[in-house]
């Protein structure tokens, strides 16, 4: 009866990994809603900076021409391209979907013939260039799974010094982001130079102070922008983890089930084999015996 | 006039107030209803919030301020805020919104003057 004993082991170590994936997807939700609620906070001020930035560029916009670099328009030659993927794996698509948005921005710079330097954050991304002998300027490990702050601002302010600098052209945050707990979306954002959506008019007065010194205020802005544009990348991205791992461990749970079942009936069905074969072989004994 | 402070973690601040004084990168200014429209970068320093039923206090260590007539909104790095509904809790705050003023804080007058002022403003909260 090796076949019967197989296939209760069988059943027994994908019910164990069924436990797993099913202890994975609930620790995923917990982190989510702690995720969602950094994110939905942050919110906020990302909508306030975006709004105060246009309201300060189109007020010196309107007095003189923005001689600034980060309003730059002209075609870039040399472009800084930042990733974020997860540390970890077992979440579906989530990391492999970020490293194709890089990989396909990466051909396209190539054949514009731009230069692209590759920076990543997270290990998921940081081993899968690596290993396809792609050269990285900056990494990170473990800035991905706890986001935080001043970590977020330490990464980007070389790229923003870089910048200011002249030394590249552009930079470019590529990270899957957070839309609801079932969708994930591979976000492309160009930090710099910023883009500016709508010229909006500003009839109305508006005061910018230390008076003498506009381009300052707005040059601190700027920075402040960068740096909170990458952390807000980091929680967007940690949300559209834990929710990608959710989805991905549902989805092995419910696999799990349905594999349990097969394997139930197939057993069911050898067992009720072996009965019957005994069953069988006691009647045709005692026939025999006749 | 509503005022809103924002810091990247979240609202640290949402309400009516009447009036509204601010550590400017010039100096010291104060907002009422009705002010024009101003942008000004802000210093570490103490924002006093002068609202119905008393004033609060809220510590930041750099921020951006835009005031339109009718609305205020900042946004700040870091932020300590100190009100009288913390009850046991401010103690804590006030050394808190300390320390951040002595991280912060460009001189020593700088950071005496703002601590004299978390100090005085916290015995009126209480």
């Amino acid at each position: 009866m090796a076949n019967l004993k197989e296939l209760k082991n069988k059943i027994n170590s994908v019910k164990g990994t069924q436990k797993t994936t099913k202890a994975m997807k609930l620790v995923s939700t917990a982190k989510l809603r702690r995720a969602e609620v950094a994110l939905k906070n942050s919110r906020e001020y990302a909508k306030k900076i975006d709004e105060l930035v246009c309201s300060i560029a189109c007020k010196i916009s309107s007095i003189k021409d923005l001689e600034h670099r980060a309003f730059l328009t002209e075609a870039p030659k040399k472009v800084d391209i930042i990733f974020i993927t997860a540390d970890k794996g077992l979440c579906g698509g989530f990391n492999h979907q970020t490293i194709k948005a890089v990989s396909n921005l990466l051909k396209e710079y190539k054949e514009k013939n731009i230069k692209a330097r590759l920076k990543g954050i997270g290990r998921k991304g940081i081993e899968y260039f690596k290993f396809n002998e792609y050269e990285l300027a900056d990494e990170r490990i473990g800035l991905s799974a706890t986001p935080n702050y001043e970590e977020a601002a330490k990464f980007i302010q070389s790229s923003y010094e870089d910048f200011m600098n002249g030394e590249i052209d552009a930079i470019v945050l590529v990270h899957n982001g957070y839309v609801n707990k079932i969708v994930q979306e591979i976000k492309i954002n160009q930090l710099l130079p910023l883009e500016f959506k709508e010229k909006k008019n500003t009839d109305h007065i508006l005061d910018i102070e230390p008076k003498h010194d506009e381009e300052k205020v707005l040059e601190e802005l700027v920075q402040k922008y960068v740096e909170f544009s990458q952390f807000f990348a980091l929680l967007d991205s940690l949300a559209a983890e834990h929710s990608a791992r959710m989805q991905a461990m549902d989805a092995a749970t419910n696999n799990a089930s349905e594999k349990v079942k097969e394997l139930t009936l197939q057993y069911n069905k050898a067992r009720q084999e072996a009965v019957t074969t005994e069953l069988i072989e006691i009647i045709s004994g005692m026939e025999a015996l006749k | 006039m509503k005022l809103e402070v924002v810091a990247p973690l979240g609202k640290i601040y949402e309400g009516e107030v009447q009036e509204v004084t601010l550590p400017g990168e010039d100096g010291e200014f104060g907002v009422l209803e009705g002010h024009a429209p101003l942008v000004s970068t802000l210093k570490a320093g103490v924002v006093d919030i002068k609202k119905d039923g008393g004033e609060e206090l809220i510590a930041i260590n750099w921020g951006y301020v835009e005031v339109s007539p009718e609305k205020i909104t900042m946004i700040v790095d870091e932020a300590v805020p100190l009100s009288n509904s913390q009850g046991h809790d401010i103690a804590d705050a006030i050394q808190k919104a300390k320390k951040l003023m002595a991280d912060f804080a460009e001189s020593s007058q700088a950071l005496a003057y703002t601590e004299g002022k978390i100090e005085s403003a916290a015995r009126n909260i209480i």
